[in-house]
């Protein structure tokens, strides 16, 4: 039973890690800019909660520093994705380009910030990874008094926020503006549309978006190794939101089929039928990008992405 | 002297020397802000910590570590131009070849079996090693070509895929791993598997990881130079990568290019884990994440303005950073400060086509004011 539920709030979380920076993904590729810095936003926000995490004194209610935590998070993700925007936006460098080079930079600065802050007299280097077990607690409880049972209450923060995105990308104005800047930006302008300004917003969402999966997704455990950026979670979901069409409830299906693949690679051992197969645990490592590719190929084929996507809006081309 | 003068600003109108003007400011500018971070660490060492990367080899007193470890940079290079040609290639087809990691895993792969584990002969496991990469590739190109599906985040599968694959098929197998120091066996210097020296070690104080790798890697790049110069497959290739559709209508099969540079590209990103491992300097580890070659060959071939021979430089420079980078440990820096100028340098290469967008209309704006000025002389 403890196996189960533990097994299910794995899940749960990962869904959540996934949904939420796929859908701040979204928001970048509907406007027209490719959202491949998911990785590195997811990082760096990670990275910032983190210090903060090391840093804030224990004398402050926990109330105060959660809420520091989280704020310093989301304005990490979101100051990082700038970096994408002005590259790509309003110097027109190559999308794929700029999020590469940004997934690089955010595991070099990780590292070098946290090595520097753990640096000590015995250790004059410092080490890659930040233990935080004390706001792991605060950030998970125990659910009906079970031990070893856990449920990350920032879940709670995450699940709302599905419905409100789609209201807000159906429903307003400013959602069917951001559309439209992606799928025909010079139309989008010509109705006096800002369309620099509304991908930055985009842009500016995503980053956002995927600090708060990065919280999320280290909280999950009492330490982080930052030399491995975020684990391939901002790969995986920028995999999920062209896995889910650029729609945010086929999204949210699509993390549910990978999370559960990516909670089989972490809880196989302790589920006795699988353990006893004997299969190398980098099988079902593999196995989640494997289902990833497999369902890409049944599903690419009628891909309807942003038709601007991933191409500068240039004003002289109309 | 007004000779001289016209005859550099002419000189500045060419686009090579445009493209490396802006590479050589992008590297200028990665630099500046690792010197930056490195002040912001630790003011008192920065300035030795920064000589120490720029300078690499150069911090040693004595001449034989000098040459040996000028020898090491160069030798490290290598693999490096042969991963921004796989870059390089790919994207002239219009491609980005995001995994390249992944290809130079596989490869690893095969060296690690048929090199340390069967100690076949060097160039038969170099050659097994191309095709491994190129198959490898060609997953995504054909995934691209006959099910649309983007070969970026293909790539980024793929490379995921490839890491745990090789992870757990060498560490399984007792004849390829070294289990005690949980990696794979090095190729020794005596083995079959070893790229022979041919006498290149004696230039570098008897270093036996530079040798004929070297040279084959220049015979490469001059090969991709004159394949996208002169050769209709390069041609194709290229048109192809510009506009797919009108290629296909002018006769140029999209399909069949597509899978050629895709094939070629990942042909050089095992010739690449080649290079890399078979002169004995390094082997596979287990690692949490797919090798950072693949993603440094990106910055480059960008470095490199996408040319052929521009790479070979690029290459040097970031490996002689990255080396210089592993010296200021001791200094109390962490060496990731090296990966962060890199990553930067790739982050304003984006920004070098605008800038000489920017060259181009400054010298516009020259032309039409001077045809202005003589048009105003002749009233």
């Amino acid at each position: 039973m403890i196996i189960a539920l533990s097994t299910f709030s794995y899940l749960l979380a990962f869904v959540c890690v996934l949904t939420i920076v796929a859908l701040g993904g979204m928001f970048s590729e509907k406007s027209g800019t490719i959202a491949l810095s998911l990785e590195g936003c997811m990082t760096i926000g990670a990275l910032c909660a983190g210090i903060a995490m090391e840093v804030l004194p224990v004398s402050l209610p926990d109330g105060l520093s959660v809420l520091i935590v989280l704020l310093v998070a989301l304005a990490g993700g979101g100051a990082y994705a700038l970096l994408l925007a002005v590259a790509s936006i309003t110097f027109k460098a190559n999308q794929t380009l700029a999020g590469t080079a940004l997934n690089i930079l955010s595991t070099g600065v990780a590292v070098v910030l946290v090595k520097l802050i753990t640096k000590t007299e015995a250790l004059p280097v410092g080490m890659s990874r930040l233990n935080f077990t004390r706001f792991y607690e605060i950030f998970n409880v125990n659910l009906f008094g079970m031990q070893g049972v856990r449920f990350n209450w920032l879940i709670l923060i995450v699940l709302p926020l599905i419905p409100i995105v789609y209201f807000a990308l159906y429903k307003t104005q400013y959602g069917l503006r951001l559309s439209s800047c992606g799928e025909n930006p010079s139309c989008a302008d010509s109705l006096g549309i800002n369309v620099q300004k509304t991908r930055y917003v985009g842009v500016l969402l995503s980053g956002i978006f995927a600090g708060l999966g990065g919280l999320l997704l280290i909280t999950l455990n009492a330490e982080w190794e930052f030399a491995n950026g975020a684990n391939g979670f901002g790969f995986l979901a920028l995999a999920v939101l062209i896995f889910g069409q650029w729609k945010p409830l086929y999204i949210f299906l699509g993390a549910f089929i990978f999370s559960a693949f990516k909670t089989l690679s972490v809880s196989y051992p302790s589920i006795d039928f699988l353990a006893n197969l004997g299969i190398s645990s980098y099988f079902y490592l593999a196995l989640p990008y494997v289902v990833c590719l497999v369902v890409l190929i049944f599903t690419s084929k009628k891909n309807v992405g942003p038709k601007a996507l991933g191409t500068a809006y240039d004003k002289g081309k109309r | 002297m007004n000779r001289i003068k016209m005859f550099f600003s002419s000189l500045l109108k060419k686009d090579a020397a445009k493209t490396v003007i802006t590479s050589l400011w992008c590297a200028l500018l990665g630099l500046i802000v690792g010197f930056l971070i490195l002040l912001c660490i630790n003011a008192q060492e920065a300035g030795y910590g920064m000589s120490s990367i720029m300078g690499n080899f150069l911090i040693f007193k004595n001449a034989d570590n000098r040459l040996d470890y000028f020898g090491q940079t160069l030798a490290k290079a290598a693999p490096l131009i042969a991963m921004s040609l796989s870059i390089l290639v790919c994207y002239k087809a219009g491609l980005f070849n995001l995994g390249a990691s992944g290809q130079y895993s596989v490869a690893v792969l095969v060296i690690s079996f048929m090199g340390a584990g069967a100690n076949l002969p060097w160039w038969l496991v170099m050659v097994a090693a191309m095709i491994a990469g190129a198959l490898w590739s060609m997953i995504a190109g054909a995934l691209k070509v006959f099910f649309n599906v983007n070969e970026v985040i293909s790539g980024i599968m793929l490379n995921w895929i490839a890491l745990y694959l090789v992870n757990g098929i060498l560490s399984a197998n007792a004849t390829v791993w070294d289990s005690t120091h949980s990696e794979a066996f090095t190729i020794s210097g005596e083995s079959n598997a070893h790229i022979p020296t041919i006498g290149l070690d004696k230039l570098f104080a008897g270093n036996s990881i530079v040798g004929l790798g070297m040279v084959l890697i220049l015979v490469v790049a001059i090969a991709i130079f004159v394949l996208f110069k002169k050769t209709t497959i390069g041609y194709e290739i290229k048109a192809a990568g510009l506009n797919g559709d009108a290629a296909d209508y002018a006769g140029i099969s999209k399909v069949k290019n597509i899978l050629i540079a895709t094939a070629i590209s990942g042909a050089l990103a095992g010739f690449a884990a080649s290079l890399n491992l078979q002169n004995g300097f390094t082997s596979w580890r287990l690692s949490s994440a797919p090798p950072l070659i693949g993603f440094q060959g990106i910055s480059a071939a960008f470095l490199g303005g996408l040319h052929p021979i521009g790479v070979i430089f690029s290459s040097y420079f970031i490996e002689h950073v990255t080396e210089g980078g592993s010296m200021i440990t001791d200094l109390g820096f962490a060496p990731e400060v090296a990966s962060i100028i890199t990553s930067v340098i790739i982050y304003l290469s984006g920004f070098v086509a605008f800038l000489k967008e920017m060259m181009r209309k400054s010298e516009i704006k020259e032309q039409l004011e001077s045809i202005s000025r003589i048009k105003g002389a002749g009233k």
